[in-house]
């Protein structure tokens, strides 16, 4: 079996489908290093001067993410989201500036280590592997090989092996390369907990690897022409890595459960009627009864109907976030039908990005809202709820104007060296596996579906 | 004598498996994308027309909604994902269209492929290049290896005639399943009670399909060119492929990549320090006249000045928001030139002209919200300061969007067009050349 494993590593390594695939690993994993370095450069500089101008404030709050060195290896859409946000009393978040900033260039993904396993090198499995059978029936070398002693598991196996290296080696020079450029740039980054991820990270590319090369085995093994084999693959190819993901994302909307876009925006309008200018407008009747005496007493009244209008808005917004989340995840799971996205997920986990990361992060930031409400609680003895609206008006009060609009949050003006920061807990390698177990588990199954399929198909080839 | 060479061809291929397979493969994703398309294109169809006559609005904030374009259900481009509500108001001209509940754009989950969406332009782009290669790979190699070439043209049948036969053969065959894709598409969008074609949507339907056949046809002459040079047909499919890969999945991103990555940008806080300075002579002034109108000074001049002062300031910060803008319009260009050479580049950027769902098309929205803003908008708002009763009395004034001709798009698109077929010819007389030449023993 070793013999036919180094032939057929020998005749991949000598065909245009290896070099090729070792030239184009050479240069997209270069790009990745070096475009990655950059950004998390760039992206820390940014995080650096945020923080070293950090201005305690008890009216809002600025804070800055903490950018992720680990990117490099599945981005997850991390540098899509905001990188800093407004933070506001009773937990009110705003992003402080929408993203992509480069909103004019074409959506491509970005050049991490899981886009090039996923769409590269998993076409060239595909193509290392589409004429293993039936190539080999074609030329009528399959008969002569199974003519000698040699078990056709073992056969079909030796060729695994063989397919599996030619593309694991092409990956292992890239990976080099990459953490090489990373290395020189960022050597902060070079830590055991690094080495883990990357390690991780390859044993999950081989299981992806691996299911595609079972794949080309058991379509090899059923199609008589390698030319209609390799058409198959490709098409089978094509719905995993595009066709299914790309359209759960709208199935989600078709099938998600939750409010739409406009449907949400819909229900604000008739909501803040409600909730805060019918409480607003019910101010000069009561004025004109003579309830209300006092500006200050109308103020007040004005304050309480404003303060119970903005919680609604708040509750409202946090709700419309969630069903967007909800849809997300929907979405999400439709695409799971698909072994490509199983790796992609796997890989955010991996890497401690993505969704799972997303939420790691909000939670930080919930925790330390309640710390941030309990300082300014301390210092300015009131909370002040906000929103992205905000009220005014005016009523009369014997023929006067008095103008009444939505209460600020107060700015504490006395020592705030005691001010609470945001602190963010670095994401755990223990933590991804775990979230990544279901997609892991998903991917072997894949493989063994695909092993046994291929070698039962094998087993009854007709070799002639 | 080329006629029969041709009829023998299109027979041979249509009885072929791998067109049967790629055929019936291009017909499935046609009549689920378009299905799915165009029920999204409905949905949002209902959403604009529900926002117009529902969404509460007021004569200081008027909401300017974009209607989703009919021509993305077969190109999708930047239609669904920059938003389509702008909020107009005196304190601020837009400088990017915002989803209905005014976050910056609807959240969608990111494509995993990187292929864009799944689309009659994806079904092109990718699924049918992919067809062109595998029914033209073989055109000259496998006759080659298999005898018959040289038995061919022992008869009297020139050389340049076998050529012609095949390539326009093969073409047939490519832009008869190209004819027979679009007129799925065509066909399911007629009947989908959402969608109204207009005499003008047609011409740019046709001028997609006519830059599809282009673009298949550049595929087609690549094909035919390896096929020619390469002596084993096997080696010309995996040649061929390593060159799909290439251009279809590597080098479009490319560009973009260079671009997005090595092309300064402002950043954040360069535009917010670029803001507070263009205003900064105005700042006190500003602070003072608003104290002076919420303290109770209501006359029309304090009034007249407090608006001149806040469009200055919407006027100074949208000058500043139109620099970024034209930076992000560099950056594009930087990225469309690096691929310039690029079939699949190209075809998407005259798909997307074609379709109207292209950036451009997005800031000539965004240039009328600012036109409508300079003019009917701030001469309404200084109603309600000179004439009261005639603000409250007079309706806001309407929107317009000029719609952009068949012919500007034409003229847009011609210096890409260009390129695709110098492309084509070169191909083509490469192929035609090294056939000539071609030992066929």
């Amino acid at each position: 079996m070793r013999a036919i494993v180094f032939r057929e590593i020998r005749d991949h390594i000598q065909s245009l489908q290896f070099v090729a695939l070792l030239l184009f690993s050479i240069a997209l994993f270069s790009a990745n290093g070096i475009i990655f370095a950059r950004k998390f450069q760039a992206e820390n500089a940014a995080y650096s001067a945020a923080a070293a101008q950090f201005a305690p404030n008890t009216q809002y709050i600025f804070l800055t993410r903490q950018p992720n060195p680990l990117l490099f290896l599945a981005e997850g859409g991390d540098l899509d989201r905001p990188a800093s946000y407004y933070m506001m009393a009773k937990g009110y978040f705003s992003a402080s500036a929408p993203r992509p900033r480069d909103y004019k260039l074409p959506d491509i993904p970005k050049l991490d280590w899981s886009f090039i396993v996923k769409t590269v090198f998993s076409l060239y499995v595909v193509l290392l592997g589409y004429a293993a059978v039936c190539g080999e029936k074609e030329q009528g070398t399959l008969r002569l090989v199974l003519s000698n002693p040699v078990g056709r598991v073992r056969f079909l196996a030796a060729k695994y092996a063989a397919i599996l290296a030619a593309a694991l080696i092409p990956l292992a020079v890239g990976c080099v390369i990459s953490l090489g450029i990373l290395g020189v740039s960022l050597p902060q980054i070079l830590t055991w907990g690094l080495a883990s991820r990357v390690a991780s990270l390859l044993a999950l590319s081989a299981a992806y690897l691996s299911l595609f090369a079972f794949l080309s085995l058991l379509v090899s093994s059923v199609m008589r022409r390698s030319s209609l084999a390799l058409l198959c693959l490709l098409a089978a190819w094509v719905l995993f890595a595009v066709l299914i993901p790309d359209t759960s994302g709208i199935l989600a909307e078709k099938f998600a459960k939750v409010q739409s876009d406009y449907d949400a925006a819909k229900s604000v309008g008739p909501m803040i009627e409600k909730e805060v200018w019918a409480k607003i407008g019910a101010l000069q009747p009561r004025i004109d009864k003579g309830e209300l005496k006092t500006a200050e007493a109308i103020k007040a009244e004005a304050d309480k109907a404003f303060e119970e209008g903005q919680e609604k808005v708040r509750f409202f917004e946090k709700s419309y976030e969630d069903s967007l989340a909800q849809r997300a995840a929907l979405a999400r799971s439709l695409a799971r039908i698909s072994p490509v996205a199983l790796f992609q997920y796997a890989a955010e986990d991996l890497a401690g990005s993505g969704t799972h990361r997303e939420e790691a992060f909000r939670e930080d930031l919930r925790a330390y809202s309640r710390e941030f409400d309990a300082y300014v609680l301390k210092k300015n003895g009131k909370l002040v709820g906000q929103s992205n609206w905000s009220f005014s008006t005016s009523v009369k009060l014997a023929g006067k104007d008095i103008e009444i609009r939505s209460p600020q949050a107060e700015a504490y003006r006395g020592d705030m060296s005691d001010f609470p920061r945001l602190v963010e807990r670095a994401p755990r390698l223990g933590d991804g596996v775990k979230s990544a177990a279901g997609d892991i588990a998903g991917l072997l199954l894949w493989n063994i579906v695909l092993a046994l399929a291929a070698f039962a198909t094998f087993l009854k080839t007709d070799v002639r | 004598m080329i006629g029969v060479i041709y009829k023998r061809e299109i027979l041979d291929h249509l009885k072929s498996a791998k067109f049967l397979i790629g055929f019936g493969l291009t017909i499935a994703i046609t009549v689920v994308a378009t299905i799915i398309n165009v029920q999204d294109y409905g949905r949002r169809r209902q959403d604009y027309a529900n926002a117009e006559r529902d969404l509460p609005r007021n004569k200081f904030e008027i909401q300017i909604f974009r209607p989703p374009e009919v021509l993305s259900v077969l190109v999708q481009g930047k239609d669904r994902s920059l938003g389509n509500k702008a909020s107009v108001n005196y304190l601020n001209i837009p400088d990017r269209l915002t989803g209905y509940m005014s976050e910056r754009s609807t959240p969608r989950p990111k494509s995993l492929s990187g292929f864009g969406s799944v689309d009659f332009a994806f079904l092109v782009r990718v699924i049918l290049s992919l067809l062109v290669i595998f029914l033209a790979y073989d055109a000259v190699a496998e006759e080659k290896q298999s005898g018959t070439l040289k038995l061919a043209l022992a008869n009297a049948l020139p050389r340049s005639s076998l050529l012609i036969g095949k390539a326009s053969a093969g073409l047939t065959v490519v832009l008869g399943s190209l004819v027979a894709a679009s007129a799925v598409s065509v066909l399911i969008m007629m009947v989908h009670p959402a969608v109204d074609l207009s005499g003008a949507d047609a011409a740019r339907i046709l001028s997609l399909v006519a830059v599809s056949a282009l673009y298949l046809t550049v595929f087609y002459m690549l094909s035919l060119l390896v096929s020619t040079v390469v002596k084993r047909p096997a080696t010309a499919l995996m040649v061929l492929l390593q060159l799909w890969i290439f251009l279809v999945v590597v080098y479009p991103n490319v560009g973009v990549s260079i671009a997005e990555n090595f092309y300064k940008l402002p950043t954040d806080r360069e535009m917010a320090e670029k803001k507070v300075a263009a205003f900064a002579l105005y700042g006190d002034e500003l602070k003072k006249v608003q104290a002076a109108y919420f303290g109770g000074d209501r006359t029309q001049a304090t009034g007249m000045r407090y608006l001149e002062l806040q469009s200055l300031r919407s006027r100074l910060w949208n000058d500043v928001d139109r620099e970024l803008s034209l930076r992000l319009s560099g950056q594009l260009e930087r990225a469309r030139w690096i691929s310039i050479l690029s079939p699949a580049a190209l075809f998407n950027r005259v798909a997307e002209r074609y379709a109207r769902t292209d950036i451009e098309e997005y800031d000539r929205f965004l240039a009328s919200v600012e036109r409508y803003w300079k003019t009917k908008y701030m001469d309404f708002q200084v109603l309600f300061y000179k004439d009261l009763p005639a603000y409250r009395k007079a309706s806001t004034p309407p929107f317009e969007h000029p719609t952009e001709g068949m012919s500007e798009a034409w003229a847009a698109a011609a210096p890409q067009i260009v390129v695709l077929v110098l492309l084509a010819l070169i191909f083509f007389a490469a192929a035609s050349t090294a056939f000539l030449r071609k030992d066929v023993r």
